[in-house]
């Protein structure tokens, strides 16, 4: 072992395909959180907006599940449901709906009164309100949201590779690469998990600057 | 020293701490580093003598705020002096010399973490008072401001209305017994009712304590009401004018002044002056009953506006007592106004010309 | 077959709670190693954080960088390492040490970023007027905005000491001790109870965490600050 190489490009040559196969799992195992999550968020942030009695009981909910180790949930899951996608879905749209509900619900409430007052004085639907007033003024944090959650599972992902060889994405190669005490791999799964984390993270930044050009943008977390 | 003062400060706040004496000489205010920089605040001189109210009003961004500040070296002039009692405040230690003046700010600044007490007590903390005298100078400043001291002291900022939080404000400015207050527009945040209260409250507790004071507003009415002496600044940091009130009010120095002051002036002016300041012509014997009577306290304009309202050519000035002492007529009001009153040497004991130079030289500079 | 009953059987039985591989020195392994991390991280970002947050300094770093900080997965993080320990000495990269310092490294940015936040925040009418009643920086900084930033600082700590637990947790498929352990041997003997129970363990734990930590923040808040976070 001692003499190797910390990484053998030959290797990473070999398995340009395989590589690229991972990445593909990676963002597909990613997508489909953040997708499912944020669509479940959105329906329980109307109705925490609605409701605003249920909105503290949410966020309780939220934080203690969030609280909970990934490791630990995966794990749970195994012995819970046994292997499927779900096992590895489960918890990362779990966490996903942990970083966009208070979002999605500090957006909505960030539109001020007074505009929705000015709104309705001149004579909107609620409806058109709704998709010409609210939700662009509630874009800023959703898309905040949106950026959040999405590089948090992209990081999640990769504690997936936990559940066996056929999950992980790019978590695997850090796994395995551990397992033969090889450091070729484990680079490669590092290096490029949070290379796509911060492609996300940019991505949304512009994604966000090109919706709201209206939005301030001083404070961390914007 | 901060000691002496702190010690004299605990014998009561009624007794006088000997105010001191403030001057701006040539000061000058450029933010930024480049000399083309516009001036925040150009070749300001004045002079305010012990125990005075001088109010800097202008319009907003003329520069009163920096000007101010400068004082109590929150802002570094560029050019020129500010003389504490003859000293150059530059050449003094600034932790001494802040806690030796009050600074008392529009938003109050209270801390929210700290009861009311606390804030109160927060410069006597700084220098080391033992907590029961810290609580004692509370409690005592509380009630001078006009608040319970039980019903207060343990209440936190965000449990009391604006009004209460501007008390706290000025009794926590109070609170070292310093000589000289700063006060930048400290009555501007709440409504014109309870503000008109505060100026009143605020005006006879100058009367006890005769501290010297530099007061900052952009409301010209309230400048008049609160001032011995008024600066009037206009944009880019020029002394347009200084002098008393009547006197701004009767000879504005310049157009801006004017305009600034308002169409209105001479019934500003009528503000200034009560019954008691006039002369009374003797009740004629064939006076109608029911005219409408004055107490000797009754402001000259608000008197002219009962006479006007009443359609009635004159009213009834009462004495202290309450019985007829003389009668007030329209014209006698109006030729109130004629008289150049000299109130500089009444109203506030001494001022020097200097004032009248200031203005010559603000006038020359408006090129 | 029963989930539940084999998790509570597991869990009661006396032999899990002795000896170096019981749950009492797995849990104080866990706790010992992640406090340490959470005090030495705070030690360096806290102070870092409120300094830059009271100058103004080198701010822009800080908020330029957040992201990417939170951007960093902590599973890729201790990978990572391992092969940079591996550099030092062949065994240590396979031992505690890169999960230990995936801990600190972790913690730092939410502590350095929520402290730098919070002192930014605080109004500058109040520090003025601290400054104007001749208050010194180090008293203005520790007096007035420290207190005030209080809730948002210690938001910070909090989240970084979930954050120090769950990675102690995966630091277990990295050969770091902690309760993780025993959700690692319970999967690798397929023993459904030993997995479950350390389950449940480290969701106690990290719970626990929690809430030790909220209380905490209730006990060190002003009360006259009560309002502002709440609403
Ligand atoms: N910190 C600063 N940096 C740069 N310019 C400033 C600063 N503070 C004030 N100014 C400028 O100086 C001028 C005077 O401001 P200020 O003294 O606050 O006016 P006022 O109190 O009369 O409204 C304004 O034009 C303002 O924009
Ligand atoms: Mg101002």
């Amino acid at each position: 072992m001692s003499g190797e190489p910390l990484i053998r490009w030959d290797w990473l040559f070999a398995h340009l395909g395989p590589i690229a196969e991972r990445v593909g799992q990676h963002l597909y195992l990613a997508a489909i959180a953040v997708s499912v999550g944020f669509a479940i968020s959105f329906a329980l942030a109307a109705l925490s907006i609605r409701r605003r009695k249920l909105y503290p009981f949410v966020t309780v909910l939220a934080t203690a599940a969030y609280t909970i180790p990934s490791f630990a949930m995966f794990a749970a899951l195994v012995a819970i449901t046994g292997l499927s996608v779900f096992t590895a879905e489960i918890p990362l749209v779990l966490y996903t709906i942990v970083l966009f509900v208070p979002n999605i619900v500090a957006g909505f409430d960030s539109v001020p009164w007074d505009v929705l007052d000015a709104a309705d004085g001149m004579g909107y639907t609620p409806g058109q309100r709704w998709w010409r007033v609210e939700l662009p003024l509630a874009v800023p944090l959703v898309v905040a949201g949106l950026r959040l959650a999405s590089v948090s599972t992209i990081g999640l992902v990769t504690v997936s590779a936990i559940l066996g060889d056929s999950f992980g994405g790019l978590g695997y190669y850090i796994l395995d690469g551990y397992k033969r005490h090889f450091t070729t791999e484990i680079l490669v799964g590092g290096l490029l998990s949070i290379g796509l984390a911060v492609i996300a993270d940019l991505g949304f930044v512009l994604l966000q600057r090109l919706l709201t050009p209206w939005a301030a943008r001083r404070t961390v977390g914007g | 020293m901060m000691a002496d003062e702190a010690g004299r400060a605990g014998h009561g706040s009624g007794s006088r701490t000997g105010a001191v004496s403030l001057e701006f000489r040539g000061v000058t205010k450029r933010y930024g580093h480049s000399a083309q920089a516009r001036g925040a605040v150009n070749d300001l001189s004045l002079e305010v003598p012990a125990g005075a109210i001088c109010v800097l009003v202008g319009p907003s961004g003329c520069g009163k705020t920096t000007s101010l500040k400068m004082v109590n070296r929150l802002i570094e002039p560029t050019a020129g002096q500010i003389l504490l009692d003859g000293v150059n405040v530059l050449t003094e230690d600034v932790t001494e010399l802040r806690r030796r003046i009050g600074y008392v700010i529009q938003h109050v600044g209270l801390f929210p973490h700290l009861t009311v007490g606390r804030n109160v007590a927060v410069v006597p903390a700084l220098v080391g008072w033992s907590k029961e005298r810290q609580l004692a100078r509370a409690d005592e400043l509380l009630s001078l401001v006009g608040l319970d001291p039980a019903g207060y002291r343990s209440r936190y900022p965000f449990q009391l209305s604006g009004g209460e939080r501007q008390r706290v404000g000025v009794a926590r400015a109070l609170a070292a017994d310093p000589p000289l207050m700063l006060m930048d527009e400290p009555f501007a945040a709440v409504d014109p009712i309870v503000r008109e209260r505060l100026q009143d409250e605020f005006l006879r507790l100058q009367r006890d304590l005769a501290k010297t004071i530099l007061f900052v507003t952009h409301d010209i009415d309230e400048a008049i009401k609160m001032g011995d002496l008024i600066a009037v600044m206009e944009e880019g940091g020029r002394l347009a004018q200084f002098g008393p009130p009547d006197e701004i009010l009767a000879h504005p120095a310049s157009d801006f002044v004017a305009r600034f002051v308002g169409a209105d002036r001479g019934l500003k002016r009528l503000s200034l002056v009560t019954i008691a300041d006039l002369e009374l012509a003797p009740i004629a014997a064939s006076a109608p009953p029911g005219l409408p009577t004055f107490s000797p306290s009754t402001k000259l304009r608000d008197a002219l506006s009962v006479l006007l309202a009443a359609d009635s050519r004159g009213g009834v000035a009462l004495d202290e007592e309450g019985q007829p002492c003389g009668f007030v007529t329209v014209d006698a009001i109006a030729s109130a106004l004629a008289e150049d009153r000299q109130p500089a040497a009444t109203r506030s004991g001494g001022v020097t010309r200097q004032g009248a130079t200031g203005v010559g030289a603000a006038a020359g500079d408006d090129s | 077959m029963d989930l539940i009953g084999a998790t509570a059987a597991w869990l009661s039985d006396p032999a899990h709670w002795q000896g170096a591989n019981g749950i009492p020195s797995r849990l104080f392994e866990h706790v010992a190693l992640s406090g340490g991390s959470l005090a030495l991280a705070t030690l360096v970002a806290l102070p870092l954080g409120l300094w830059i947050g009271h100058t103004g300094r080198i701010s822009w770093l800080v908020v330029t960088s957040a992201n990417a900080w939170r951007a960093l997965p902590s599973f890729a993080v201790i990978g990572l390492l391992v092969p940079f320990t591996t550099v030092l000495d062949a065994n240590l990269g396979f031992t505690l040490y890169p999960t230990l310092v995936a801990m600190v490294v972790l913690a730092g940015p939410p502590i350095l970023v929520n402290a730098y936040q919070g002192v930014a925040d605080v109004d500058t009418d109040l520090v003025e007027a601290a400054r104007a009643m001749g208050m010194k920086e180090r008293q203005i900084l520790l007096g007035v905005e420290m207190p005030i930033a209080l809730p948002v600082l210690a938001t910070g700590i909090r989240s970084a000491a979930v954050q120090v637990i769950a990675t102690a947790t995966l630091g277990s498929a990295f050969g770091f001790g902690g309760l993780g352990r025993f959700i690692v041997l319970g999967d690798a003997n397929k023993d459904n109870g030993e997995l479950f129970g350390g389950v449940v363990l480290v969701a106690a734990l990290a719970l626990t965490t929690l809430g030790l930590f909220l209380l905490l923040e209730r006990r060190l808040v002003s009360a006259g600050l009560a309002r502002r976070t709440a609403g």
